[in-house]
């Protein structure tokens, strides 16, 4: 048999069972589209969630060994330095001052568009802008012990010092009993410096611990502890969502392989009758194998490329619709996912052709 | 005759009914699994989260203002309000009692005693619950302050809360506060109690050192009868630290119940958001301030979300690609007996009859096949969440087996063999037999 009658018979074959083919096809489609949906998604699934974990702010805190002393002046350009760009850092400074009903009250100095960034869980009526210098924010228990919430009078060693209070601030934690406002205004006032930065590293605890590393040798003068209960919950947490997501990939490449495999099978044994008349016409065992390996081969490929598309929309839709940012396609599932078709529809065409290879010709023709 | 052509068609045509109803039973396998994971993963995750501490807050609404930097009371509030223990049981009977999974009061005293070597002690003292059964007459939660900080070390033992004696109790000592002592466990501290205050002298017996990574390692932490004894403050609590299973706030959640229409507030009043838990804390303990702690409990919500949210779009994604590759395997196995349909209609059975013997089939495998289905993905889910999520505790049969499940997936399973039959079917029955039967000669 030569080689343009394969392909003869292939593209007949290919051609007059539309239906047929079509179904196939179809199942490849969807095989080869479930894979690469998949293992877009799984691929960059850890840094997603990551990011995800943000939200919990930070997870490494530089404190001066000294909070009278504070912490050196370029501290906070050294952390960032350590840290990388990614990482968010804000500094706070810290001090008791009295409001103007006598009762003694934390004020925080800090940089309020870091704070934001870093701190996404606080609930603020409004955020001071940069070009009020006297602008601040009142924690929610701490407004209660305030005269006037517009115009907040404190005092610190018998400086007073007059506020402009845009908000409160509502968190649930000790934030709640403090009263915060721009770090160059309280360093003019109080006189101390910042003495505690908050970083939020993202990544898996082998990323925060290299980054406290850092932070040891670049500040050696300050204590650097990491959250405890942040970092190690959140790597538990991706950890398992990893393994779920693992044993979905599983399940779901089982099912449809399965699936696509008694399609496949199915068609081919359906064509016993074929299968007896070119082997009663001369045709080999090999050739025969060939030309059924050809042809579901094909029809992978096919599978392959249709299903590559609509996989990598699926995981684009999926990941816009869940983390709200876009996972583009990526090349290099493309090789699993053809490699996973190709073996699919190999299995599927040899399986029945070893289960025909008894079959007499004669009788099959014959009608039995 | 119909139903001796059912029966013959399975007895006869094992292999093809196999090998659809293999499909089908891995495609609702792979969908009752995930469903039930989806289904199931908040509680699981929140399990996790509870991790990164206590999402609701409880204190005294007429109480002063902290004054704390980094964990540490700059300067002391003597006297202040506070909450009594005793009003705590009625937690458990508040519309969500069952969503509160862990309670921890705190009353922070002082010690100022000697250790056993004649070191002057003036440290700072935590009075906590340790395994303590809060029960409101019916079932109890064993909860404690352990439980809700699950990042805490202990060498040695936490201390039992029976152990608790007029005059002795057993206490844990945090690291850097032993190392500054030259305390260790099996050491005692002696305490003086001040006179006119009602506090009380106490031995206590340190039975280990703790960790916790924050400014506490600089306290001692006892039982809180132990603390209440030792500052002359019987039933006296500071603060509470709650732990509930709560749904993420949304736009709703936000709104002020107060300001709700009656039918709207039931609404708001009857959805597990934190604000609403809170709501209802306020009104069962009299004089109560409940507060989210929005840095968890905001964030957990983020996080819960967007782990939830991909778990149902997989499932989604799962079910649309277990349909297409069953209909695909059930039209296949209707194509292949076309001749059947041929000799059949050329009996005399008419288009119905033939159509309705292949949906019967198809309806059965679908049924029986889902259902096999829909046990041994639940028996998946539950192996798969056990061993992602192992918690040392076996999981129960009501987690095992979601009967809402059934149902649904036994539904999804019919619906998808007919429609994938469909098509096959009708190409058959439009096909003129003699085409057929001529074209199988």
């Amino acid at each position: 048999m030569s080689r343009l009658n394969m392909t003869g018979i292939l593209r007949r074959s290919l051609i007059h069972r539309r239906a047929r083919c079509l179904s196939a096809l179809t199942a490849l489609t969807v095989s080869a589209a479930v894979a690469t949906a998949l293992l877009t998604l799984y691929a960059d699934l850890d840094a997603k969630l990551h990011r995800e974990f943000r939200s919990f702010g930070a997870n490494i805190i530089v404190t001066a060994n000294d909070s009278k002393e504070g912490l050196a002046g370029d501290a906070l350009s050294r952390v960032k330095e350590a840290v990388g760009p990614d990482a968010d850092a804000a500094e706070f400074g810290y001090a008791v001052a009295t409001t103007d009903r006598g009762t003694p009250v934390v004020v925080v100095g800090t940089d309020f568009a870091a704070v934001e960034k870093l701190n996404s869980w606080w609930k603020v009526d409004a955020w001071p802008s940069s070009t009020n210098p006297n602008a601040a924010l009142l924690g929610q228990r701490a407004a209660e012990f305030v005269g006037d919430e517009q115009t907040v009078q404190l005092t610190f060693a018998d400086r007073p010092i007059t506020l402009h209070g845009v908000g409160r601030l509502h968190t649930g934690g000790d934030e709640d009993s403090r009263i915060y406002l721009p770090k160059e205004v309280f360093t003019t006032w109080t006189g101390a410096k910042p003495s505690v930065i908050e970083v939020q590293v993202q990544g898996d605890s082998a990323k925060v611990e290299d980054a406290i590393t850092r932070l040891r040798q670049t500040i050696p003068a300050a204590k650097i502890e990491p959250v405890r209960q942040l970092v190690e919950g959140e790597s538990r947490i991706v950890d398992k969502t990893h393994a779920l997501m693992y044993g979905a990939v599983l399940l779901i490449a089982l099912t449809v392989a399965v699936s696509v495999l008694a399609t496949l099978s199915a068609s081919v044994l359906e064509r016993r009758r074929d299968l007896a008349l070119m082997k009663a016409l001369g045709g080999s065992q090999r050739s025969l194998m060939t030309m059924f390996l050809l042809e579901a081969l094909t029809l992978a490929l096919g599978g392959v490329v249709a299903g590559y598309v609509i996989g990598s929309v699926a995981a684009w839709v999926i990941s816009q619709l869940n983390f709200h940012t876009a996972t583009l396609p990526r090349l290099g599932v493309i090789p699993v996912v053809l490699l996973l078709n190709l073996l699919i529809a190999a299995v599927a065409a040899l399986l029945p052709v070893r289960v025909l290879r008894g079959l007499e010709p004669a009788a099959l023709l014959k009608g039995e | 005759m119909f139903f001796r052509l059912l029966m013959e068609s399975f007895r006869r045509q094992r292999r093809r009914k196999a090998l659809a109803g293999l499909a089908i039973l891995l495609g609702t396998t792979a969908v009752t699994a995930m469903l039930a994971l989806a289904t199931t993963i908040g509680d699981r995750i929140h399990q996790e989260l509870a991790a990164y501490g206590a999402n609701l807050v409880v204190y005294p609404a007429a109480d002063q203002l902290e004054v704390k930097v980094g964990g540490v009371d700059v300067k002391p509030v003597s006297g202040g309000a506070y909450l009594h223990e005793s009003d705590l049981a009625k937690l458990r009977g508040i519309f969500w009692a069952n969503n509160i999974t862990g309670v921890s009061p705190e009353l922070p005293v002082q010690v100022l005693g000697k250790t056993k070597n004649g070191v002057d002690v003036d440290a700072g003292a935590m009075g906590l619950w340790f395994d303590h059964a809060l029960g409101n007459g019916g079932t109890t939660l064993k909860t404690g302050a352990v439980g809700l900080h699950p990042w805490w070390k202990v060498v040695g033992a936490w201390p039992q809360e029976q152990s608790t004696q007029a005059g002795s109790a057993e206490v844990v000592i945090g690291s850097a506060l032993a190392q500054r002592l030259g305390v260790k466990a099996s050491d005692s501290i002696q305490t003086s109690g001040q006179p006119g205050d009602g506090s009380q002298a106490m031995t206590l017996h340190v039975v280990g050192v703790f960790s916790s990574g924050d400014a506490l390692e600089n306290q001692i932490v006892m039982p809180l009868k132990a603390a209440q004894q030792m500052a002359g403050k019987p039933d006296a609590v500071r603060r509470v630290e709650v732990s509930a299973r709560t749904k993420p706030e949304d736009a709703f959640a936000r709104k002020d119940p107060d300001s709700l229409s009656p039918k709207q507030k039931e609404i708001w009043y009857c959805r597990p958001y934190a604000n609403s838990i809170a709501y209802q804390i306020r009104e069962a303990i009299p004089g109560a301030r409940a507060e989210q702690v929005r840095k968890v409990e905001q964030s957990e919500g983020t996080v819960l979300k967007r782990i939830s949210g991909l778990m149902w779009l997989i499932s989604g994604a799962a079910l649309l690609a277990a349909g297409f590759a069953v209909s695909a395997a059930m039209a296949t196995t209707i194509l292949e007996r076309q001749a059947e349909i041929g000799l059949m209609r050329s009996l005399g059975a008419s288009k119905t009859t033939v159509a309705l013997l292949f949906y019967t089939e198809a309806g059965l495998l679908a049924v029986f096949a889902g259902g096999l289905g829909y046990l041994a993905g639940s028996g998946l889910a539950a192996w798969l969440g056990a061993r992602i999520f192992a918690n040392g505790e076996p999981a129960a049969m009501s987690s095992l087996l979601i009967p809402v499940l059934f149902p649904v997936v036994v539904t999804l399973a019919l619906l998808v063999a007919i429609a994938g039959s469909t098509p096959a079917i009708r190409r058959a029955l439009t096909t003129d037999p003699s085409v057929i039967l001529r074209a199988n000669a």
